[in-house]
């Protein structure tokens, strides 16, 4: 009798924590929701009046409602940009500027990045040595050689002299970056390549090109995207109406001399809804790549 | 056969070493018939001794910066500023001149030697057909030493050396007038000399790392406090949470900035109007987001973490999936709970692996330009900002824009930036002894 009481009540106390343990469970599930609502909204609070202000009628802050879209809706925004600014024209020059900076900026650095990880050769150590410390500055220090540099090349208030700007700036950094992926890439692969006689060319190209295509396209979006929204050198080495960037333009905007906030905001939401679209497609890969970098050093 | 022009017991390197030292490339044709090599070499010193006389000029420009000519229109005056970078440019070439040159001589030896041991020279033929290879590591830097050298190095240098002259408004800008070497003068104004910038840019150095040090703080404490949120999520709804929470990391951050400082303003901003609104506070005592300078900094950080969080929240999520499973399975079955799990396993884990790019997010702060500049501009303005143009949350790299920009002070603005390559070159040598390639030993 007492050996059955004492089971039954083990048992009634089994199910009583599994109870309290499901209720603690859905307890933590309740307060990550709250929290989660909570951080999306203070995520979300900038960016909806940002969507609000493209499309309500005037112009400034102050007389924005402070519910999002209290003022009523209008694309006058968007219209005015289209007619009666040059955004299209901005825009080209934007692309031009990124697309050059992405697709060169691959070729460079991927070349010497496999150069510096397959070859043996004099002042190798010293060489990765200084683009590491080069790495660390912000290129706009130099920006008053940069500026007669490429006064002397004719390079100033042109596309390609802000493409080879940004191409510069990019090197130390990344070959760094895609020299430490590639060391990770088995050597093995491109000996026997080039015991069966294929040229140095032909194994960087076969070989070691498609083995290190994350890192390349991880380095083909970040070199892409960082010139679209770059202002201290678009500033001081484009000079005219018709090489103007984006950035250059919407700053214009929000400048002291003029405050037209929901024609900025109309012009950034443009531009910030492919670039948001596409990091949601790509989180996946971007949590992969950026866990990599992590492990790899 | 010939008589062998060198000796085989090696005997003969000095002659080799000191013909190869008289003119690059000689002793590759003299002794070792390398002629292509030889030729290559030999044609890269006959350029160099081409250009010498400009080559002199120019370091002799760099050395005086020019005489003023005020009686001379100003296109004829001396260019002290183009003297500088052409002399920057000139001492680059010679310093790759140097280089090519030690190079050739060791070529030189290390062909003798193969010369001793293998009792023949590689024939010009041979040479030829490998050419095309071996040129590759060559031909593939070039490209790449070119752009370094000239749009990285030399500005930098150019930058380092200005902080050692007078290039400054108002008396002190070509080509109206000369620049002149003045030695350490301008590193004796900011440390100490002169009251007011020394006491600005104490302020300044003071918050860049502060600034630094609490913005990587923030972000990567949010950022993990997220990741582990979402790990320990079981709702349905979790995916779309996350691609939310990554949106800051998605839009440009000037665009970000620029709206949280209209968002922000004190009279007209949003954000107090709600809070106006929600009778949370009176008009008359409005939150200084970005007037006070205090505040201003404090809102600096804040806003950052809004903006800085989904970097290190991707970061963490991606360290958190290639930690081994097996572990977390092995404390289960010894009866560890979940937060012990996540205290002894995973948080260990993720700074280990995450340790580097946290030092790598801290120099990044120190030079983040834009999370200050289009926030706050720099402002709110404090006593000296009208003197030193240091405003109230300005950091040292904007602040070196805005003397760079706004007031043509280059000798202090290269001052700045010598300061930031003191502090921040041990971060590098750091990380570069720290990486797998150096650690394997294969450099």
């Amino acid at each position: 009798m007492a050996a059955n009481n004492t089971e039954y009540s083990s048992k009634s106390y089994y199910e009583k924590a599994n109870a309290s343990y499901k209720s603690r469970k859905r307890f933590a599930q309740i307060i990550i929701c709250v929290i989660l609502t909570f951080v999306s909204l203070l995520v979300l609070y900038p960016l909806v009046y940002t969507v609000s202000a493209a499309f309500t009628p005037g112009n400034s802050v102050s007389a924005l409602s402070i519910i999002p879209f209290g003022n009523g809706v209008t694309t006058d925004h968007f219209t005015k940009l289209f007619t009666q600014t040059n955004y299209l024209l901005w825009f080209r020059n934007t692309i031009i500027i990124a697309i050059g900076t992405s697709a060169s900026t691959v070729i460079v650095c991927s070349l010497a990045a496999y150069i510096f990880s397959r070859f043996r050769f004099a002042f190798k150590k010293h060489m990765m040595m200084a683009l590491l410390v080069l790495q660390i500055f912000p290129s706009f220090i130099g920006m008053v050689s940069i500026y007669v540099i490429l006064m002397r090349i004719g390079g100033l208030d042109t596309l390609w002299g802000m493409i080879l700007i940004y191409l510069a700036g990019n090197i130390p950094y990344n070959t760094w970056l895609v020299k430490s992926y590639m060391d990770s890439i088995p050597k093995s692969l491109d000996e026997a390549a080039r015991i069966d006689g294929a040229s140095n060319a032909t194994t960087f190209f076969k070989i070691v090109l498609p083995q290190a295509k994350p890192i390349i396209t991880f380095l083909a979006i970040t070199s892409f995207t960082g010139p679209w929204m770059e202002f201290i050198f678009s500033k001081l080495i484009l000079r005219s109406n018709e090489k103007m960037t984006l950035a250059l333009g919407l700053y214009a905007f929000v400048s002291d001399k003029k405050n037209e906030f929901t024609d900025f905001c109309a012009g950034s939401i443009l531009i910030a809804i492919p670039f948001i679209i596409f990091f949601i497609i790509t989180q996946k890969m971007l949590v992969t790549s950026l866990g990599g970098a992590a492990v790899k050093e | 056969m010939a008589k062998e022009l060198v000796a085989r017991d090696g005997s003969s390197k000095k002659k080799v070493l000191v013909t190869s030292v008289i003119f690059m490339g000689l002793s590759h044709m003299i002794w070792l018939k390398q002629y292509v090599k030889g030729a290559f070499f030999a044609l890269i010193e006959i350029l160099m001794l081409i250009f010498s006389p400009k080559i002199v000029t120019a370091i002799k420009n760099l050395i005086t910066l020019g005489d003023p000519h005020p009686e001379l229109p100003i296109k004829q005056r001396d260019n002290s500023l183009f003297m500088m970078i052409d002399g920057f440019i000139v001492l680059a070439l010679i310093f790759v001149f140097v280089l090519i040159y030690i190079i050739s001589v060791r070529s030189a030896l290390k062909e003798y030697k193969s010369y001793c041991t293998n009792g023949r020279f590689e024939s010009n033929k041979n040479v030829i057909s490998n050419l095309a290879d071996n040129a590759f590591p060559v031909v593939g830097l070039i490209p790449m030493i070119i752009l370094v050298l000239f749009l990285v190095v030399v500005p930098l240098l150019f930058s380092a050396a200005v902080a050692f002259t007078d290039y400054s408004s108002p008396d002190h800008i070509a080509p109206n007038n000369t620049i002149n070497w003045v030695g350490l003068e301008n590193f004796k104004a900011l440390f100490g000399g002169d009251a007011t910038w020394t006491g600005a840019f104490g302020r300044v150095a003071v918050w860049t790392v502060v600034w630094a040090f609490f913005a990587t703080l923030t972000c990567y404490a949010g950022g993990m406090v997220m990741a582990v949120i979402f790990n320990e999520s079981k709702l349905k709804i979790t995916p779309m949470f996350r691609s939310i929470c990554i949106l800051p990391y998605a839009v440009p951050t000037v665009v970000t900035m620029l709206v949280w400082q209209n968002l922000l303003n004190g009279s007209f901003g949003t954000i107090n109007r709600t809070l106006i609104a929600l009778g949370l506070m009176d008009s008359s005592t409005v939150i200084p987001w970005l007037s006070d300078p205090s505040f201003a900094k404090f809102t600096c950080i804040l806003i950052n973490l809004w903006a800085g969080f989904p970097y290190f929240m991707l970061l963490t999520m991606g360290t958190m999936t290639s930690i081994n499973p097996d572990i977390f399975e092995a404390a289960k079955i010894d009866g560890a709970n979940s937060v012990q799990t996540f205290f002894h396993i995973t948080l260990p884990n993720i700074v280990y692996q995450t340790a580097p790019l946290i030092i790598m997010s801290f120099t990044h702060n120190i030079n983040n330009f834009g999370a200050i500049f289009f926030l706050t501009g720099g402002n709110p303005k404090v006593a000296d900002s009208t003197v030193t143009y240091a405003k109230g949350t300005d950091i040292i790299v904007t602040w070196i824009y805005n003397l760079t920009i706004n007031m043509q002070k280059y000798n202090y603005a290269a001052v700045l930036a010598v300061c930031i390559f003191i502090v921040l070159a041990p971060f590098a040598i750091w990380n570069f002894k720290n990486t797998k390639s150096f650690k394997d030993g294969e450099m």
